[in-house]
């Protein structure tokens, strides 16, 4: 929920690395992605919790795509004569209120998670990146018409924004998505549009233009590589965030509707037996507050690796 | 350390903070605390406050010409109105009221104030219209149909004819029904509003108690009008408190924090049963949940598969699991409980006999559909047992929960193929009422827009069925009229009406032990004028 | 001299571009508002009117005249100070929010000062002990407290605080025996309370506030904390540190009376911030509280389609975020001219 507010401050950028012909500059470009990602993995080992976090997400995203063979019941089958079962041997998480076994709809749940993630994610990422950088590279109104644009969505807060746009649209994952999404790009696209504004300054672009590349080979070639690094930190750090703004919206009733099972609305229709059915709302919870921790962990530890202040 | 003294200033306040709680009081014993969720409180108005929760706090600021028994609905007592008679034509109903009644204000209440509030809700048109609109009243008539002959009389002269006992029971549970202090009213009109826009926050009436703050969708006062015709009131006070969330409700009624817990959830409720300090008390209503199809789909217009539909409702799990403390098992168009209510035809789930009928009509692999439903429990739960009963004979239905306005809205547009919902009508304890709601339908046209009738809104026409339902209210024989309400259960049932009940309504209260005489009305008129405080 | 014209300029087109976004902020809500499919008229009539009631409340809130039409008079009105009426309640939408915004800012306020008391110690704590199991255990406590749902942590908290131990209040700012017994000063009740003198009252709302402002303190702390880390770690690695400690300075000396000195406008901008991001994660907190405040107000408003209410919301919010914005980089470009 604090999308703008949840990153450092206004940062210098981390210098680019610059070379000496304009024939190698493209191989350095990528051969410093490379590098970055090398020293991403060595750094990440060496890291506990930002370890713990890759793990968590990798456990994710495992469960996620071998969910019909982790789970042991079908997330969707009712029994409505076994509604409400503790945890046992037959359910290892107990039943909900349709008798539906809670642990197969964690299970499943884990793919709504995930496609929220990837969904919001290959939305808002090359969005805000094209966005942020033409709006740096070009200026002029098209840099003050795009940060109009982002400043009104920005002043905003995320999920008031996000509960209008699916008032609006309807309930329904997709439209939480997309409203999700509409809320996330603002922060990102100002992100790349700084780190475009130094760059566009730099040697090794001004040797680029005067070879003759146009300006949208220059973004996607040049800027849009180098500003890779911190828009992937921030989604990665928006990915918390991302997830609990879904299960605050699924809280409200808004986000994904019956049968499908979403952690947030599990948790929001398991609370009205919280009390005597710890397990509807417990599990949900745990899953959704290890899955943002892991997120968050792995973003900060991207971040300490990418930016040398901290 | 610096930091071990922060810690210890951190523990420090909070523990002053814990400290300082004073013990956990009971509530006062001359005070009602209601916990209740008061989203649904918009207006006073009695001529145009929609909704459940506002009928009880109508009920208590306000008198009404005559009053229902709780026990016994059909039971008509007296009230602001001493005696009443039908005339013998069927065609007018005289009230005698009552001496001596004053409002608030100190004036006396006559029968010019009664024809005035009764004028002014049809020439308002506001929702509360409705009922006397049925009837035949208009903006336009009525002025000439309900008279004062003199202060202590009051005339209503019928439109059309009709049931009187309907108009009678209407007189007494609808909040149009209530008697408005008319000088005071006026006195705050504001062009030419009849006071519209001051009744919204305001009272004006001669009931038991009176307004005295209503902060919206937070709290609302009510104080004792020690001049009531009746004596005043035993409680002093009544405190109704907004508490949305039924966990904090019922967490409050356990401490003693509230007297009288309304509208919680099902599971709260069911272990406050066990709570020995407190009493469940549910009161059987008028409406009832329902599936709902559009025969305006083809698929729907088919009798055959409205009749697979019929069979694809598990209504013994979702009564069984779903429905306890918000409703009781019912199949019949008509609410249960009076004379004319055929016993419930006994219908089950039965997958198979639903395929077979599914691949007569012609989808042997069931079809693709969508439920609209409220966010809200049981519906929400209702629609959900339903997609899975539907999915087993291949009927992938995919659920829009939303708000009352939008699944209603979308059911006034005719945009719909499945609604589950609640409603039907039944504030009068008659069949008529249910089945006008639910089932009349005089003109299926698209232009005719008749969206208060839920048979105008499925485009159920059935011209038989319309025509026993204009004719059994009129009817003069009881007997006969008996009979007739009896066959539009049994041509309702045979030729699959639009909506199926599945459950008529419960609404159930949680009372502290220490409340004494509060009954609950079916028509959700709880009057709390005789309720005390041991 | 003509710096300063060249600055008051530049606050001139600030101040112009800042209510173009507002403008910005109200035609998209004025659009979605118009567009949804939640018809506050069907609320107000109910669901079994008749078209001639419908059409004729319709006409009354004047819902059925074109868009524009309905947003040239919205903009009319707001130029003259009225933020219109709720079209549910009658009432004026500036009272409205006149009488649920206090119960947020106390809220809020509240929290703010929790999760700074806890995160700012925290941040420093961390920054001191970097790369140790100090470090790493300040990060995951404040990170879980910012990656559990705020809802389920409230949920939590009633339950084990106020079900089982009785320690905090229950829903709602106040104990029912003290409704409507305290005359409104501000709102806000800590300080109505006090100012009335009724020390039970005073003690019975901080009973109920405190539960609420810590969960939702929590959420913010995680936030404050790590940004006292980073900019601790950047003060510590600068050479007047350095040269501190080679005077014979405590570490406890160099921590607080150095660095942290330097740190706290920082540190303000960053508070400033946060407190903007609660006023949203309040909606939450609020609806298990029930607390009477702005963000149940918006989402009931949202919900029931009352859009004179919801622009009035946004448009309060949208000038909050955008002040504690513009005080933020304010802040910025007068104490470090490097970020500009």
């Amino acid at each position: 929920m604090l999308n703008t507010a949840m990153s450092q401050p206004p940062a210098a950028p981390a210098s680019p690395s610059a070379s000496a012909t304009s024939a190698a500059v493209a191989e350095s470009a990528a051969s410093a992605l490379r590098d970055s990602v090398r020293r991403a993995l060595h750094h990440l080992l060496r890291n506990p919790m930002t370890l713990a976090g890759l793990v968590v997400v990798v456990l994710l995203v495992t469960v996620a795509l071998c969910a019909p063979w982790v789970a042991t019941h079908d997330p969707l089958r009712q029994d409505l004569y076994a509604t409400l079962q503790a945890p046992g041997a037959a359910h290892w998480f107990g039943t909900d209120e349709y008798g539906r076994d809670t642990f197969s709809r964690l299970v499943y749940g884990a793919r709504t998670t995930l496609y929220i993630v990837a969904l919001v994610t290959v939305v808002v990422g090359p969005i805000g990146l094209a966005v942020g950088a033409a709006s740096g590279y070009f200026g002029g109104w098209i840099d003050t018409l795009f940060m109009r644009i982002t400043d009104i969505f920005i002043s905003f807060p995320s999920l008031v924004l996000a509960l209008a746009f699916v008032a609006a649209l309807g309930p329904g994952l997709e439209h939480a998505v997309i409203a999700i999404a509409l809320t996330a790009w603002p922060p990102i696209a100002r992100l790349a549009r700084a780190e475009t504004r130094s760059l566009r300054k730099a040697d090794f672009i001004a040797a680029v233009q005067l070879q003759g590349a146009s300006p949208l080979r220059i973004l996607v070639r040049h800027i849009a590589p180098l500003c890779l690094s911190s828009v992937l930190v921030r989604l990665t750090m928006n990915m918390a965030s991302i997830i609990l703004t879904a299960a605050g919206l699924g809280f409200l009733g808004l986000g994904s509707q019956p049968p499908s099972p979403e952690w947030g609305a599990m948790i929001s229709a398991g609370r009205r037996y919280m009390m005597e059915c710890w397990w509807l709302v417990a599990m949900p919870g745990a899953a959704i507050m290890l899955v943002s921790l892991a997120f968050n962990l792995l973003g900060d530890g991207l971040r300490d690796i990418f930016d040398p202040r901290s | 350390m610096h930091f071990a003294n922060l810690f210890k200033w951190l523990s420090l306040a909070l523990a002053l903070a814990i400290s300082a709680a004073p013990a956990q009081a009971a509530t006062p014993r001359d005070q009602l605390v209601i916990g209740m969720n008061m989203n649904n409180l918009l207006s006073l108005d009695p001529a145009g406050a929609t909704g459940n929760d506002v009928l009880g706090v109508v009920a208590n600021l306000y008198d009404y010409l005559v009053e229902l028994d709780p026990h016994d609905l059909t039971i008509v007592k007296p009230a602001l109105a001493e005696k009443w008679e039908i005339a013998p034509d069927r065609n007018s109903i005289t009230l005698t009221l009552r001496d001596g009644v004053r409002f608030k204000s100190g004036r006396l209440l006559t029968a010019h104030d009664a024809a005035w509030s009764l004028h002014r809700v049809l020439k308002l048109n506001l929702a509360m219209a409705s009922p006397w609109k049925s009837y035949g009243f208009s903006k336009t008539n009525a002025e000439q149909l309900i008279t004062a002959p003199d202060a202590r009389t009051l005339r209503i002269a019928l439109p059309e004819p009709t049931d009187p006992k309907m108009v009678l029971y209407t007189l007494g549970t609808s909040v149009s029904s209530a008697i408005l202090d008319r000088d005071t009213v006026l006195a705050h009109q504001k062009n030419g509003d009849l006071g519209a826009a001051w009744l919204l926050t305001h009272a004006a009436g001669s009931g038991p108690f009176v307004l005295t703050e209503w902060r919206a969708k937070d709290a609302m006062l009510l104080d004792r009008y020690d001049g009531y015709w009746r004596g005043p009131a035993k409680l002093r006070r009544v405190v109704m408190r907004h508490v949305p969330e039924s966990l904090s409700l019922r967490f409050m009624i356990d401490r003693g924090d509230v007297d009288l817990a309304a509208g919680m959830a099902a599971p709260d409720i069911e272990a406050l049963k066990h709570d020995g300090r407190v009493v469940v008390q549910p009161v059987k209503r008028g409406n009832t949940y329902y599936v709902a199809l559009s025969l305006k789909d083809a698929r729907y217009a088919d009798k055959r598969v409205r009749l697979a539909l019929r069979k694809l409702i598990d209504y013994d799990g979702i009564n069984q699991a779903i429905m306890p403390h918000y409703g009781v098992a019912h199949q019949r168009p008509v609410m249960s409980g009076l004379a004319a209510t055929l016993p419930d035809p006994g219908y089950k789930l039965d997958v198979a006999g639903a395929r077979k009928l599914l691949a007569e009509a012609g989808y042997p692999n069931g079809f693709r559909t969508t439920i609209r439903v409220l966010s809200d429990p049981p519906m929400i739960n209702i629609a959900t047992a339903l997609q899975a009963t539907l999915a087993q004979a291949g009927i992938d239905a995919s659920i829009l929960p939303g708000t009352g306005n939008q699944v209603y809205g979308s059911m006034r547009d005719r945009k719909f193929e499945i609604v589950v919902g609640r409603g039907g009508g039944g504030v009068e304890p008659h069949p008529h009422a249910n089945l006008r709601a639910m089932v009349y339908n005089p003109d299926n046209r698209d232009e005719a827009r008749l969206t208060n009738f839920q048979g105008w809104r499925t485009s159920f026409h059935h011209d038989a069925i319309n025509r026993l339902i204009e004719q059994a209210v009129r009817e003069r024989d009881d007997a006969t009229q008996l009979a007739m309400y009896r066959e539009v259960q049994q041509l309702y049932d045979s030729e699959v009406g639009a909506i199926q009940p599945i459950a008529q309504m419960v609404d159930t209260v949680v009372l502290s032990r220490r409340v004494h005489g509060y009954v609950g009305h079916p028509s959700a008129t709880t009057l709390l004028r005789d309720v005390y405080k041991e | 001299m003509s710096g300063l014209k060249k600055g008051a300029a530049a606050w001139r087109t600030r101040l112009l571009s800042t209510g173009a976004t507002l403008l910005g902020l109200l035609v998209l809500t004025f659009f979605i508002g118009r567009v949804m499919p939640i018809d506050p008229v069907l609320a107000i009539v109910g669901p079994d009117a008749d078209v001639s009631t419908y059409q004729q409340v319709q006409a009354q809130l004047g819902l059925d005249r074109p868009l524009l039409v309905q947003f040239g008079h919205y903009i009319g009105e707001l130029a003259q100070g009225n933020l219109g009426t709720s079209l549910l309640t009658g009432n004026a939408v500036s009272d409205d929010i006149a009488r649920v915004f206090p119960a947020t800012v106390e809220l809020a306020t509240l929290a703010i000062v929790v999760g700074t008391a806890l995160g700012v110690p925290l941040g420093v704590f961390a920054a001191s002990r970097r790369g140790r199991l100090g470090d790493h255990a300040v990060r995951v406590i404040s990170l879980a407290g910012h990656s559990t749902p705020v809802f389920w942590f409230a949920m939590m908290g009633l339950l084990v605080f106020y079900a089982w131990l009785g320690w905090a209040g229950g829903s709602g700012r106040i104990a029912l025996a003290f409704d409507g017994a305290i005359p409104r000063v501000t709102g806000l009740l800590l300080v109505d309370t006090l100012w009335s003198g009724n020390w039970d009252a005073f003690a019975s709302s901080v009973q109920h506030i405190v539960l609420p402002a810590c969960i939702l303190g929590l959420h913010s702390m995680a936030y404050i904390s790590r940004m006292t880390r980073s900019f601790m770690l950047a003060q510590l690695s600068q050479e007047y540190i350095l040269a501190a400690r080679v005077k014979g300075l405590s570490e406890a000396a160099v921590i607080w009376r150095h660095a942290f000195r330097n740190i706290l406008v920082q540190l303000l901008t960053i508070v400033a911030l946060a407190y903007g991001g609660l006023l949203e994660g309040a909606v939450l907190i609020e609806t298990v509280f029930a607390w009477p405040g702005f963000g149940q107000y918006l989402t009931n408003s949202l919900l029931l389609g009352d859009m004179n209410s919801v622009m009035g919301c946004v448009l309060l919010v949208g000038i909050i975020f955008v002040t504690l914005n513009l005080i933020s980089d304010a802040l910025y470009q007068v104490f470090d001219p490097r970020m500009h």
